[in-house]
């Protein structure tokens, strides 16, 4: 038993795959078997949009107490409406309109970091005021308009390989990529050394600041490409598609094993985080729980994972 | 010189157009309106301001109103709004028109404008303030019309999933109760299934998507606006016959039903309020201020799209919107009466 909190201690993110897997089975039980792999494909198509806005945030946290990025929603909105617009429904474009929804997010994310840097503002109230901003801009670009995705664009999204949506095999290929870069590169390393102790990190000669510049830029340039990709996936955009993404990425984060203190990540506990995440509203509502009763259980499941998944000592 | 005249034949002009029309008095034409708007961020809100805009500009130019301009708080906050209606208070306007955020929590702020004399009529997001005009939805009703149209179209019943709005929102529970009603007004209809959509699409695509593959043969969908398209993807994405789903006016609905029907004769309905609803709060305003008796409640009309008239408001609907009305004088006298 010992032996196995160790294990889960040393892989918190077990825990959350181990989640996923138990909220399934819980399911699946209900329906006497009916639909267990349509519900699979369905919660890996929709967790692949959590995971590429999850992985941006969790370098934020990383970065230390107070980093966080509260601009995801309204630069999910942004960018969606302005690779739909640049596509213009035309599968010659749709290049161009993915270049562009990674522009509106660097631009975004540059704006963040000039607030943070430059101004000195806190990143919780920087990335907030900006998230206004932001919106702002989303709402007079658009004008709420929804603009339909080019045909292969939206087929692309929506592809499947045996079950398997395309597009979460692609997120699957990113999270491998995100994580040896946390892992083995400077870049990776350094976001690590800056969350245990910025101080230090910078006396042992870490570049602090380009680290930072680069994360904020990272989490946007995500969320804007997330946006291109939802509106391809849901038939167009809309100027609330962000909405659910502000506390999603930070759940999907700390359950999947990142402190939130910073200095610890985990990129394949997004994955099963965004899975268990997905899966656990599923598992309620096929339950025929109410809502009152589904937030309820909600919550106390996110914390009751929380709490098991964090209880391990700091390394010094 | 030339700008005294100018505003003089305006006058002038709308004068005869005033008695040309047979309206009241127009002795409106130094009030100022101010519309407190308590959300933008999406679609319906954006036409709404949009339709507010067109109509009260001509109001203005016709010399019936001096001034109607639209605030919008950023945050959906009820304290934002509270300071924003303190402010109108101290700028001098005649009427609010307002859309609020909170049913109660914002009485406080109207009782204020009431007293220091100033007409309040809320529409859509109203409140409850005694002093206040509402232009209310009958929330009910558009979830009870809903199970009425099913029962015309499918007597001998069958399975219904239930598409929600915001959980622990008045408009949600209102509907939910409407479709209650109805299901045991007509009994063969049995909801198998209830989803949160937040009248978003891409969320309530995400829940039906979730709940689909545990759920036997679906019917018709019943929803409460902005989830019919999601609820489509979700059914096609799964492989799963397309059921009866009620719409909810938004543009891709309709042109997804228009897309339908064409290929399969595929029937349904769809029914919400048109955002123009705001221009309707603002010609009840202007009758206010004009001196007319005007009941303290009364109830927006329905815009209901049958499968007759799909195209005629497909193509009047602007592409990624929503169906709209812009309402007129006449049809604001119609509402008043109607409350009588």
């Amino acid at each position: 038993m010992r032996a196995l909190a160790a294990r889960i201690g040393n892989k918190p993110w077990l825990l959350s795959f181990a989640g996923a897997l138990a909220v399934w089975l819980a399911t699946i039980l209900f329906t006497e078997g009916k639909g267990g792999g349509q519900i699979i494909t369905a919660a890996l198509a929709f967790s692949t949009f959590t995971v590429i806005v999850g992985i941006g945030q969790m370098f934020v946290i990383t970065t230390g107490p107070g980093n966080v990025d509260l601009s995801i929603p309204s630069t999910i909105a942004l960018a969606g409406g302005v690779a739909m617009k640049i596509m213009g429904g035309q599968d010659g474009l749709i290049w161009l309109g993915l270049l562009a929804c990674i522009g509106a997010g660097l631009a975004v994310g540059t704006f963040n970091y000039i607030l943070i840097r430059l101004l000195k503002i806190p990143p919780i109230i920087a990335t907030l005021s900006s998230s206004l901003i932001v919106m702002s801009v989303a709402i007079s670009y658009g004008r709420g308009l929804q603009i339909k995705p080019p045909p292969s664009f939206a087929d692309f999204t929506t592809a499947q390989v045996a079950g398997v949506p395309m597009l979460s095999l692609c997120a699957i290929l990113f999270a491998m990529i995100m994580a040896v870069i946390l892992e083995r590169t400077v870049y990776g390393r350094a976001t690590l050394a800056i969350g245990q102790n910025m101080r230090a990190a910078h006396l042992a000669g870490v570049k602090v600041e380009r680290t930072r510049c680069i994360t904020y830029l990272m989490s946007a340039a995500f969320a804007g490409l997330c946006g291109a990709l939802l509106a391809g996936f849901s038939g167009g955009n809309a100027l609330n598609m962000g909405e659910e993404y502000l506390l999603a990425t930070i759940a999907v984060v700390v359950i999947g094993g990142t402190s939130v203190a910073g200095g610890r990540a985990n990129v394949p506990g997004i994955w099963g985080a965004a899975l268990f995440l997905y899966l656990l509203v599923t598992m309620l509502n096929t339950y025929g729980a109410s809502a009152g009763v589904r937030l309820v259980l909600t919550g106390l499941i996110i914390i009751a994972m929380i709490t098991l998944a964090g209880g391990d000592k700091p390394s010094r | 010189m030339r700008a005294s005249l100018k505003k003089a034949l305006l006058s002038m002009a709308s004068t005869a157009l005033m008695l040309g029309a047979g309206v009241a008095e127009a002795d409106t034409s130094d009030k100022k309106i101010a519309l407190s708007n308590n959300y933008a961020g999406n679609s319906w809100r954006q036409s709404m301001l949009k339709s507010w805009d067109t109509v009260t500009k001509q109001a203005v130019a016709d010399g019936i109103v001096a001034e109607a301009t639209p605030f919008t708080t950023s945050e959906n906050q009820v304290t934002e709004q509270a300071a924003q209606i303190q402010n109108l208070i101290l700028q001098g306007y005649d009427a609010i028109v307002l859309n609020a955020a909170s049913p109660d929590a914002l009485n406080g702020a109207v009782k204020e404008a009431c007293d220091a004399g100033i007409v309040v009529v809320s529409f859509d997001g109203i409140v409850t303030e005694p002093c206040a005009w509402r232009i209310a939805v009958d929330f009910a009703k558009m979830g009870e019309v809903q199970l009425d149209y099913l029962n015309e179209k499918m007597p001998q019943g069958g399975n219904l999933l239930e598409i929600r709005g915001l959980a622990g929102v008045f408009v949600d529970d209102e509907i939910h109760k409407g479709i209650e009603a109805g299901v045991k007004k007509y009994p063969q209809f049995k909801v198998v299934g209830s989803v949160h959509g937040d009248w978003t699409q891409t969320v309530a695509q995400k829940a039906v998507a979730g709940i689909l593959p545990s759920l036997p043969e679906v019917a018709a969908v019943v929803t409460q606006g902005g989830d019919g398209y999601g609820a489509a993807q979700a059914f096609k994405a799964a492989g799963r016959p397309t059921p009866l789903i009620i719409m909810g006016n938004r543009q891709d609905e309709l042109a997804w039903w228009k897309e339908q029907k064409d290929a399969n004769g595929y029937e349904t309905m769809s029914v919400s309020i048109a955002p123009g609803v705001a221009t309707l709060a603002f010609w009840v305003a202007q009758q206010i201020l004009d001196g007319k008796d005007v009941p303290k409640d009364m109830i927006v009309p329905f815009l209901r799209i049958d499968q007759g008239n799909l195209e005629e408001n497909l193509a009047n609907t602007e592409s990624g919107s929503v169906a709209n009305v812009e309402y007129a004088l006449e049809d604001a006298n119609k509402v008043i009466e109607a409350a009588r």
